[in-house]
């Protein structure tokens, strides 16, 4: 891929940044993410987490599987605040890691 | 790994980064010692507010309105943007209880310095059009800002590097070896660093770093839970905190009478506009140990508050949720400088709320009193000694975690 390919169709961030952020120390999606702002947008890493993971193998190579993914938090889909407020007890709450 | 260094600081948050900035600009010697990555705890799970308005007068205000003047030519300095904005705040107050507490707390804000005033609600609409109709007034201060603090840590870490510091990062701190009361080295996973001085700037885990050096060291992990929502830029505008926060952070025994649920997870609102037009909206403070689950009833009592006082906010999506730990001390102030009987150890941790407004001071200042000896008051006032010359304040402070 070229280097100005988009990684993060959300955020608008390129493979290039994903390299340099590496360069700069990245090892796990959340330290991409903090340093580029991958996976920050309205879709929240589903599209570009497994891209990331793939060039973070690459470049470091930590095997995928065990690369630190990003916590998965909620909500599963973009939700109205109002909507949130009505959802009563069905909220399934997510879930750290003991960061 | 072995190396020698003058200073090996501990923690590569806000605070660690910024105090090895301001020491490798000294020509101190200095390695930045990270458990994991830079910014990948509390630093990298919080809000955005450089905030005046919140703290309270005195000493922390003090040092807020130092920092606030640091990060206008930080960016510059550092030659890295850290999305600094000194875009103004308010703080809408609800009902007239608030509205006499928050002119007491604003009186002793302006005698320290601090532009700020009170405006009727119809003045306060004119700057803040989203307000809703139930308010009776609001705070206004032009002196509140906004800054990333991802980009404050990376931004301070990266230029630190290129002053000649060194960052090891996945790296972690498992002893501290003391001879005659003296630090002699720090011991990772990674190997030794012989240094004489240490600096304690773990945050929520400073506690284990001083256990490490037989030091007990009074702060609790606080979890403050917040929303992200998708971009919607300019709609609210500045930064902005209920007067609820304000007497949540201060005076949490207030709120407990009109809502003992939001008393209890410690609700306060506090709205903040990311770069990209993101609302950052909190938040809460609760003892849950290092646990930083989001929880559906604390994610509600926080949108309940944000609609009572901008209620056309009921359309706008959350994208996001997340949690970070906020290092709480039981008297609401940082833990700087020496600690006696150690020579060697210095703390510089337990900002609670304050770490992102309160850091470029934090780490000018320890960095100064480590290369020049220089005491400044905050120092010598925010010592950990405090804690064993005023032990009623931790027993009133451990009262509040039931």
């Amino acid at each position: 891929m070229g280097d100005d390919v988009l990684i993060c169709r959300c955020k608008e961030v390129t493979e290039q940044e994903i390299r340099q952020a590496i360069d700069e120390g990245a090892y796990s999606v959340a330290g991409i993410k903090r340093r580029t702002g991958a996976g920050m947008g309205l879709c929240q890493g589903r599209t570009c987490q497994r891209l990331i993971v793939n060039i973070l193998s690459g470049l470091t190579g930590i095997p995928a599987q065990v690369i630190e993914r990003d916590t998965a938090r909620p909500p599963v889909r973009p939700v109205k605040t109002s909507i949130l407020l009505s959802l009563g007890e069905c909220v399934d709450a997510g879930s750290g890691k003991g960061e | 790994m072995r190396l020698n260094v003058d200073v090996a600081v501990i923690g590569g948050g806000v605070i660690g980064s910024a105090i090895t900035y301001y020491l490798a600009k000294a020509g101190v010697k200095v390695v930045l010692l990270e458990r994991r990555d830079i910014c990948s705890g509390t630093s990298g799970a919080c809000d955005q507010a450089v905030s005046m308005q919140t703290k309270n007068p005195g000493l922390v205000l003090e040092m807020a309105l130092k920092s606030v003047q640091m990060y206008r030519h930080l960016s510059a300095e550092l030659d890295y943007d850290l999305e600094f904005d000194q875009c103004g705040g308010m703080i809408p107050i609800e009902n007239e209880q608030q509205l006499t507490i928050m002119k007491i707390f604003v009186e002793q804000q302006k005698n320290i310095g601090l532009d700020v005033s009170i405006l009727d609600i119809g003045a306060a609409r004119k700057i803040q059009p989203a307000l809703g109709p139930k308010l009776v007034a609001s705070t206004f201060s032009p002196m509140d800002g906004r800054v990333s603090p991802l980009r404050v840590a990376f931004g301070f870490a990266q230029a630190a590097a290129r002053q000649g510091a060194i960052i090891k990062t996945r790296t972690e701190v498992r002893g501290i070896d003391i001879k005659a009361g003296r630090i002699r080295s720090v011991v990772t996973d990674q190997g030794i660093v012989n240094t004489n001085l240490a600096v304690d700037a773990g945050g929520v885990w400073a506690p284990r770093i001083g256990e490490l050096a037989g030091i007990s060291i009074p702060i609790l992990p606080r979890r403050g839970q917040i929303l992200v929502t998708e971009a919607v830029p300019g709609y609210i505008r500045g930064e902005i905190w209920s007067a609820r926060y304000i007497v949540a952070k201060h005076h949490i025994e207030w709120v407990r009478q009109e809502d003992p649920v939001g008393a209890e997870l410690g609700v306060g609102l506090s709205v903040s506009e990311t770069a990209y037009g993101n609302l950052l909206i909190g938040g809460t403070r609760e003892f849950a140990g290092y646990d930083t689950s989001t929880t559906p009833e604390a994610l509600q009592a926080i949108v309940r508050h944000l609609l009572n006082i901008f209620p056309g906010c009921k359309d706008i999506h959350i994208i996001r949720t997340f949690a970070g730990l906020r290092p709480y001390t039981p008297d609401g102030m940082p833990i700087l400088g020496p600690v006696e009987g150690i020579e060697g150890f210095v703390i510089a941790a337990g900002h609670e709320g304050d770490g992102v407004a309160l850091a470029p001071v934090t780490g000018s200042m320890i960095a100064e009193y480590i290369a020049k000896g220089t005491l400044f008051p905050e120092i010598s006032e925010l010592g950990l000694q405090r804690f064993n010359q005023r032990a009623e304040m931790v027993a009133s402070g451990s009262d509040e975690i039931g």
